[in-house]
């Protein structure tokens, strides 16, 4: 029964249940802690997935009598999960690599054609109409990125928020967290993913970047930073797919209570906690000890 | 003395301008009397080799043999660099790593519409 129920859960927790929760409003009072909500759900899914072709790996060896249609099964289990760990390494690999190759190149342009701004050492001014900002995460010698269309759209208050908030992307390493849900998300098979763990994640790092500019500037000055770069004229071919900036705005627009906070923050440490220690608790360590019982008595 | 790697951040900028502006392949001395006639502190001939190496190694600078000496030119234009840059940054194809992480992405028309209704309720007075 291990290898079905392992595989079941794995494979809940990769499709129906993020896609259920993302459209909950509420992991997203507490952006850090619906963060680790969201690593937990991923985690949880892979570890079921391997657990389930371990299992059945036991069972296929063990089993004097296996009936064809079981066999099947099991062997099709088996598969996702040795598909699901050898995409996870390759991806871990290639999102690595590919990231910081692009970063390195970007980051050589920025320096060659953008304009040091200010005392700010990590930030460069791009002479460039299109209004962006944007950061280049790296471990050393990170830059925040901003165009002079952008700085031109901007009031004094509004460009501290953008240059606030980048530079708190970069302190916390926010993009760490985008990589590994990067990884998590080329390794689960197309058909066995949602976009929801990697969207999610990406709304979450921009919200708790959003609070460090809050904690600087304010709500309003940040606010009318989002409009600004997020509502201006449209560059050709820019258009993101799928935004934040809606998501963001209307959280400064109506801002949850404390208690709200506090009750969002627990309830995804409480979910988390369930994906990750319920199945392992209830399946996977019964199942050890009984594959331990088995390959003893050989 | 040699330059800290800050100042030779900012020297890669000037001599990039300098091949830039340039009509011609230059030489490392010609590099250094346009780098001083631009207004630059004297510059060791070294040091401007040593930029100009840098600069090669990431692949912004070309130079070719003429006699005794190398000539350098800029790999790409200004113009060239600047549209990879762009392409780089506003490139926002799904399935990529975010290398970039964007302050916000441009919205359609109608998200603007709904971005600015918001930010009025926020804006007005009365509200905290």
């Amino acid at each position: 029964m291990t290898p079905l129920l392992l595989g079941a859960i794995g494979l809940a927790l990769a499709l129906p249940v993020p896609a259920l929760l993302s459209h909950a409003a509420w992991p997203r009072l507490a952006p850090a802690a619906g963060i680790v909500l969201w690593q937990s759900l991923a985690l949880a899914a892979v570890l079921a997935i391997s657990g389930a072709a371990l299992s059945t790996a036991l069972w296929l060896v063990t089993d004097p009598d296996p009936a064809p249609w079981r066999v099947v099964l099991h062997v099709l289990i088996m598969g996702i999960g040795v598909l699901v760990w050898a995409r996870f390494w390759w991806a871990a690999w290639h999102v690595w690599s590919e990231t910081s190759q692009r970063r390195a190149r970007h980051r050589e342009l920025v320096d060659l054609l953008g304009e040091p701004h200010g005392a700010l050492p990590a930030v460069r001014v791009l002479a460039e109409q299109t209004p962006v900002a944007y950061c280049i995460p790296r471990l050393r010698d990170p830059r925040v990125v901003i165009s002079s269309g952008a700085v031109a759209s901007l009031d004094d208050e509004a460009l501290q928020a953008v240059l606030e908030h980048e530079r708190s992307h970069v302190r916390t390493r926010h993009d760490l967290v985008l990589e590994a849900f990067g990884v998590l998300h080329r390794a689960f098979p197309r058909v066995l993913r949602t976009d929801a763990p990697l969207r999610q994640s990406q709304v979450m790092v921009e919200l708790m970047a959003d609070d460090a500019a809050r904690r600087i500037t304010g709500d309003r000055p940040l606010a009318r930073a989002i409009v600004a770069l997020a509502g201006g004229s449209t560059p050709a071919g820019a258009l993101g797919a799928g935004s934040d900036a809606l998501v963001r705005l209307e959280r400064l627009r109506d801002p949850a209570s404390p208690r709200a906070r506090r009750a969002s923050a627990v309830a995804s440490g409480v979910v988390s906690a369930v994906v990750l220690v319920v199945p392992t608790v209830f399946v996977a360590v019964p199942w050890l000890y009984h594959a331990v019982e088995v390959l003893l008595t050989r | 003395m040699a330059p800290s790697s800050r100042s030779l951040g900012s020297l890669e900028r000037s001599v990039m301008d300098v091949l830039w502006r340039a009509s011609s392949a230059l030489t490392v001395r010609e590099v250094q009397e346009q780098l001083e006639a631009g207004g630059s502190a004297d510059l060791a001939y070294t040091t401007v080799m040593t930029v100009l190496d840098r600069l090669g190694a990431k692949e912004m600078v070309s130079r070719e043999r003429d006699g005794r000496a190398f000539r350098y030119t800029a790999a790409l234009s200004r113009e060239a660099a600047t549209a990879e840059l762009l392409n780089a940054t506003l490139d926002s194809s799904g399935d990529r790593t975010a290398a970039l992480v964007h302050f916000a992405r441009t919205v359609d028309p109608a998200e603007a519409a709904a971005l600015r209704a918001a930010l009025e309720e926020i804006e007005a007075p009365g509200t905290p």
